[in-house]
């Protein structure tokens, strides 16, 4: 085994890599690599991807190894999860990191299955211990327990990461570039992408978001949450929702927050009309600033915000947005 | 159509959640345990894909005497039978040794077509044991489908809907192959009472550590429960955050009216920029 620490790459649809790539690369030069006394290293696997390899040296990186096959278009499970698997085999690295996004959900536990690895998911500290074992701290419980959780001596130790929970440092670097070498058999990808749908979207990303502005059942019609989207624009935020609200078809599913949705800690956190469910809470309740409008006294997001009126959303809502512009605009 | 449904149960995280005094555990005396909601969701997608397709659904589920309770709640929803993987040796298992177990199960089983299983369990939050069992049959697995879009027993394919960031992926896939649930992709019944008095006629079997075998899964008694675990819990906190709990009533009743929503409203934006600092 060597004691390489990996970063596998999370890549969007055009082919430029997450920030939580850039986020976890930071922290595992500072609080791993550097007490491992090993390398730290990228691994960018996708189609068409070899010309983003550089930008992982620009935060630690001093080996790149590539998979650029065309097999891995579109996120392709099982051609991501041979891809990786054959790349740990073959070179042995110690830890493996990656985003816990849609995407590493599905095919990092699959990848530490095949390798016998051990694996925790959606981590927002990592380090190691005296004696080199990973360590992690993550949510449970709904995100009402944070345990602190040690590896054994299976390896690699493999964790996915929570976007938004390390700081961002560059440490210019001028990356080995290294082909990664692996086949990938066509007829052991038997999965098929038939459609792909996206639409582009001008707001931040939640999950690297640092204002969010989510809106709740209340809101009660699709048009209605153009009372989000203008409060979110201004303030430079993302929009997000609860269940009930994409349920009710008022918003897309990937604006959802919450234990099924997106995990968010963003600086300030506007909760439109909202009542502050377990479920919705596990998403953003780690937010530094939680500020709700709803027109319900008793909702129990009043138990857990630091700011809030009680009024009716679309009284309180205008003149709101408008003094936020005014400021914002003054600067 | 042969379906499978993993299901387990869960502690209720509706309730207050507080450490035992080693500090390395949750303390679960007087707890609530309840089907584990994602599951709820795999067990209705299963039942609505037999109503549609024919054939039986199976539930499996591993885990203490008390999980019998879930495995009946699927039997009463509508599931035909169940198979009970219970001993103590099991508990505290890691999510390689408990997807490694069931999948040993499912192998001494029929042939099946799909498995539905949900995309986390509530407490652990672990989200991997519906994907080793995957592994470990060697199906292809879809996690975190918002809608089957058709099932073609025959064929033996199936086609799902996964939304991802920014829009949404139609995967199809060959059967055998594994779904994991979130929620909202149904609205899973409620147990009728005629459901659950033939709930207690239908077949379940149990199975315990002499049935399966664990030597021969490459499981050594100490890979099994929670000395065997790949990654050991050393301790648990209770996130604390002070909230500042600053609310902005109205003065004749709670909601704030007329004049009272401008100013409430100028007040926030006040206190967010000259207080929290945030804007
Ligand atoms: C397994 C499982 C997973 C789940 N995962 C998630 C998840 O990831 N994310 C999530 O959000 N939920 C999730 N849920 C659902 C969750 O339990 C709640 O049902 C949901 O969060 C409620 O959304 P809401 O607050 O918008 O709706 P409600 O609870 O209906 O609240 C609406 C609020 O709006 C207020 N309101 C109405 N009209 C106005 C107005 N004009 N002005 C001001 N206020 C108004 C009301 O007073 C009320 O408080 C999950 C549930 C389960 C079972
Ligand atoms: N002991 C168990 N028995 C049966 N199913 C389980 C067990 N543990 C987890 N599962 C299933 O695997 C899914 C993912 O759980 P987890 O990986 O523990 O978060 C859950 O929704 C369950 O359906």
């Amino acid at each position: 085994m060597s004691n390489e620490v990996w970063i596998v790459a999370d890549s969007k649809l055009d082919g430029s890599i997450r920030q939580v790539t850039f986020e976890a690369l930071s922290e595992a030069r500072e609080k791993i690599a550097g007490k491992l006394g090993g390398k730290l290293c990228g691994v960018l696997l996708g189609s068409g991807i070899s010309s983003h390899a550089p930008e992982l040296g620009e935060y630690g990186a001093e080996k790149v190894y590539v998979i650029d096959n065309e097999l891995l278009k579109n996120f392709n499970t099982e051609a991501y999860t041979i891809a990786l698997s054959e790349l740990i085999k073959k070179h042995e690295p110690s830890i493996v990191i990656a985003g816990n996004t849609v995407f590493g959900q599905d095919y990092f536990p699959r990848v530490a299955a095949r390798v016998g690895a051990g694996v925790t998911m959606d981590a927002i500290k990592i380090d190691v211990t005296d004696d080199n074992k990973l360590r992690i701290k993550r949510y449970s419980h709904s995100s009402k327990a944070i345990p602190t959780q040690v590896f054994h001596e299976n390896y690699p130790m493999m964790t996915t990461v929570r976007p938004n929970s390390f700081k961002i440092i560059e440490d210019s670097k001028t990356p080995e570039i290294i082909d990664g070498g692996v086949e990938i058999n066509p007829a052991d990808v038997k999965m098929k992408i038939i459609e792909l749908k996206t639409k582009e979207s001008e707001r931040p990303e939640l999950a690297e978001a640092e204002r969010v502005v989510s809106g709740g059942r209340g809101l009660s019609s699709e048009d209605n949450f153009r009372y989000v989207y203008e409060l979110a624009d201004i303030l430079d935020a993302a929009a997000g929702a609860t269940r009930a609200a994409v349920d009710a078809g008022y918003c897309p599913y990937d604006m959802q927050v919450g234990q099924t949705g997106k995990a968010v800690s963003p600086s300030l956190y506007v909760a439109i009309a909202i009542s502050g469910s377990v479920q919705h809470f596990a998403g953003m309740g780690s937010s530094k600033v939680i500020v709700a409008i709803n027109k319900d006294p008793e909702a129990p997001i009043f138990q857990k915000c630091d700011y809030g009126i009680v009024g009716d959303l679309f009284d309180v809502l205008p003149p709101f947005t408008q003094n936020v512009k005014t400021l914002v605009s003054e600067g | 159509m042969r379906i499978l449904v993993i299901v387990s149960q869960t502690q209720d995280t509706e309730a207050k959640i507080e450490v035992v005094s080693s500090g390395d555990s949750i303390d679960v005396e007087g707890m609530k345990w309840v089907m584990n909601p994602y599951d709820e969701f795999a067990v209705e997608e299963a039942i609505q894909s037999k109503e549609k397709h024919g054939g039986e659904v199976v539930i499996i589920a591993m885990g203490p005497a008390r999980a019998l309770e879930t495995i009946r709640q699927a039997l009463a929803m509508g599931a035909d039978s169940a198979v009970h993987i219970s001993d103590d040796s099991f508990a505290d298992s890691d999510s390689f040794a408990t997807g490694k177990v069931i999948a040993s199960e499912i192998k001494k089983l029929d042939e099946f077509d799909i498995i539905f299983t949900g995309m986390k369990i509530i407490d652990e939050e672990s989200g991997q044991v519906g994907i080793h069992v995957a592994e470990e049959l060697d199906i292809p697995h879809v996690s975190l489908v918002s809608k089957v879009v058709s099932i073609d027993p025959s064929g033996k394919r199936v086609v799902c809907q996964k939304e991802i960031d920014g829009g949404h992926v139609i995967v199809e896939s060959p059967l055998p192959c594994l779904i994991t649930c979130p929620d909202a992709m149904n609205e899973p019944r409620y147990a009728s009472l005629p459901g659950i008095m033939k709930a207690k006629r239908k077949p379940l079997k149990t199975v315990t550590i002499a049935d399966v075998k664990a030597e021969e899964l490459g499981l050594t008694p100490q890979s099994l429960g929670k000395e065997g675990a790949r990654v050991n819990t050393i301790e648990i906190k209770i996130p604390q955050i002070e909230r500042k709990l600053r609310i902005i009533k109205g003065s004749a009743e709670p909601m704030v009216k007329g004049e009272e929503v401008a100013s409430a409203a100028r007040e926030l934006v006040e206190v967010l920029r000259e207080e929290a600092k945030v804007i």
